[in-house]
């Protein structure tokens, strides 16, 4: 009814998308129900492992920085990244300039 | 005569009253300038809702400023509108609508986000100011005011960007948006110009009425569409979009991208109401997909290299627009197809409208969430954030609820809309929606590394004085939540009241026409 919506091809249905969350939530708190019983909270259990050596006390020195997130994708377009940025170039004029190239790009497409 | 006749004025007219009394209310103090700042922002929302409700009830508005009736386009013994008017169909009233939400919900968070600055006397006349400007834009039926509002709301923003004068950061990023912005209402100013030389009239409605598809109405087009689309963020004229919202509070970039989508409402109103099938080509179609596409794949890309929080949330804001001018393009290819438009051309209207009003939904939201980790944390690169979700938990829910909309992840109200858009280019070429797609996963990758970054992992003891941001500010960010939930849980009633007489009301160019007009011109 009202959260039903169709789209000429398909549908989208809020509580289907509830129901299957439901289910996974479901089948994902089996499977953890199947771990363990033993373990013990506030125990060295509770330590993370740290390659064998004592855990740095400060979080900022165990944390990995969002400039090193996803430096395999950066890597891998590393030309159209250098493209990309030598547009942004900051310069006021060039922003302006990208506007005027914009109007003479419209204008040619409607001349013909 | 009801009073409900006088809405369309009201709705433009109490925030800028507001903005010039602000200063004087101002003398009196702290707490008198807070209240007339949310009294201000109440009312225009109470009076935007009552406008929406009005115009779906009675069908679209028009007034007429200073004429001896209220009532009158056409004043006695002539045939043209030469009066002031505004003209407030089912789209104008819901962005109005969206405006005045996002004014609300950026005026609650100000109070105490902004309470320790100086100037703020200033800072609410500037804010007011530019909701006037917005509400303008998109209640107007001519031109020429088209292009005061936008001056109004653009002059109030420059002022806003560099509102925090200390930064050079944020008078270069106001210098930067003043000079793009200026080039870009100079060439709609120079449109209009070829308008009415060739016309005598600069009301929209009567243009539209008359035009026919020759070289000045070409060059007037092309000096509109590309202007417009410069205002809403659209590659490669997007560049002014990073500065300008990292820079400004908070508050404001919640504001900026609700203005922001007043100048794509007027890219749609001049494509749909002015043009409409007088475009007889393609080749303006196609131009405006192409923009989309570029902008959804380059402003998505850029946005996940970034490390500052906002330029992130601002290059996404780019890429967002993508997705409108992907379904508005999509529309405008189909608008001389009584076949296609039934197909697929007003399913892809409907997604750019339902994702216009998802957009300046969650957007806001995760530029207010922002806001409030520099307000609690002191910083916006995420390099130095981390471990912050248990010392903010409404923030972080409130964040992880925006960015799951914004990402288009299900059961959200960000879907919706993308299926639309989905299903409707694919029936115009399979590669479009391949870049919506590929777009909508980059989206979400980069909202995952917002949050891992900002709120999960250990706590950093720079951090351990931490605490939530105040009530005030949780208030406003509130606010747009609750339009998000209520937009992922009712999304057809939501297409049903808000999108479908909005897209009907675009494409019905001889309504919009015959409101003032009175059948012919």
């Amino acid at each position: 009814m009202f959260s039903t919506v169709v789209s000429g091809y398909g549908f989208w249905n809020l509580f289907s998308w509830l129901t299957f969350f439901i289910c996974i939530a479901a089948l994902v708190l089996w499977f953890r129900s199947q771990g363990r019983k033993d373990y013990k909270e506030d125990s060295p259990q509770d330590e993370i492992f740290y390659g064998g050596n004592p855990v740095p006390r400060d979080g900022a020195d165990i944390t990995v920085p969002a400039s090193s997130a996803y430096w395999g994708f950066k890597k891998a377009l590393r030309g159209f990244y250098v493209l990309l940025d030598s547009w942004h170039s900051g310069v006021a004029t060039d922003y302006v300039a990208w506007l005027v190239f914009t109007v003479a790009i419209f204008a040619l497409l409607l001349a013909f | 005569m009801s009073w409900t006749n006088h809405l369309p004025a009201l709705v433009v007219a109490v925030p800028l009253f507001g903005a010039f009394g602000a200063p004087l209310v101002s003398k009196a103090g702290r707490i008198p300038r807070n209240v007339w700042f949310i009294l201000i922002a109440v009312l225009t929302a109470l009076f935007s809702l009552l406008l929406w409700q009005h115009v779906n009830a009675t069908g679209t508005a028009v007034y007429v400023m200073g004429g001896s009736a209220w009532n009158l386009p056409l004043p006695s013994g002539m045939q043209l509108p030469v009066r002031i008017l505004l003209e407030v169909d089912s789209f104008g009233a819901l962005m109005a609508l969206i405006g005045s939400i996002c004014t609300l919900a950026g005026a609650l968070f100000s109070l105490q986000f902004m309470e320790k600055f100086t100037g703020l006397d200033k800072y609410v006349a500037l804010y007011l100011l530019l909701t006037a400007g917005m509400q303008g834009m998109v209640l107007t039926g001519d031109l020429f005011n088209l292009f005061v509002f936008i001056e109004i709301a653009s002059v109030a923003s420059f002022g806003l960007v560099a509102f925090w004068r200390d930064r050079p950061e944020a008078v270069e990023a106001g210098f930067k948006y003043m000079l793009i912005s200026t080039v870009g209402v100079m060439f709609i100013l120079f449109a209009i110009a070829f308008l009415y030389g060739r016309y005598n009239v600069v009301n929209m409605g009567a243009i539209g009425a008359n035009l026919q598809y020759g070289l000045p109405e070409k060059v007037a087009l092309i000096f509109l569409v590309v202007a417009l689309a410069m205002k809403c963020g659209s590659v490669p004229m997007h560049m002014w979009t990073p500065d300008a919202y990292a820079e400004a509070p908070a508050a404001v970039t919640c504001l900026l991208v609700a203005v922001s989508q007043a100048s794509l409402y007027a890219l749609f109103r001049v494509c749909f109401s002015i043009y409409g099938m007088s475009l007889g080509s393609s080749a303006v179609a196609w131009a405006i997909i192409v923009l989309g596409c570029l902008s959804m794949f380059i402003g998505v890309t850029m946005a996940v290299i970034q490390k500052e929080i906002k330029r992130l949330m601002a290059y996404h804001s780019v890429s967002q627009v993508g997705y409108m001018l992907l379904g508005l393009g999509v529309g405008l290819l189909a608008l001389g197809n009584p076949q296609e438009m039934s197909d697929y051309g007003m399913t892809a209207i409907k997604g750019g409208l339902f994702h216009l009003l998802n957009y300046t939904m969650y957007k806001p939201l995760l530029f207010l969430c922002a806001g409030a980790l520099f307000y609690a944390a002191k910083s916006r690169n995420l390099n130095d954030l981390g471990g912050l979700a248990k010392k903010m938990p409404y923030t972080t829910v409130l964040f992880v609820l925006a960015a799951a909309a914004i990402a288009g992840l299900p059961p959200f109200n960000g879907y919706v809309s993308k299926l639309l858009i989905y299903e409707s280019s694919f029936a115009v070429h399979p590669i479009l929606p391949v870049v919506a797609m590929v777009t909508s996963m980059l989206t979400l990758a980069s909202f995952v590394k917002v949050f891992q970054t900002a709120f999960l992992g250990p706590e950093k003891e720079v951090f351990s004085s931490v605490r939530e941001v105040p009530q005030s500010m949780l208030l406003g960010m509130g606010l747009l939540a609750l339009v998000i939930l209520g937009l992922t849980f009712f999304p057809s009633w939501s297409l049903d009241h808000f999108i479908t007489p909005a897209a009907e009301a675009l494409v019905d160019k001889a309504s919009y026409v015959g409101a003032v007009l009175g059948g012919g011109f």
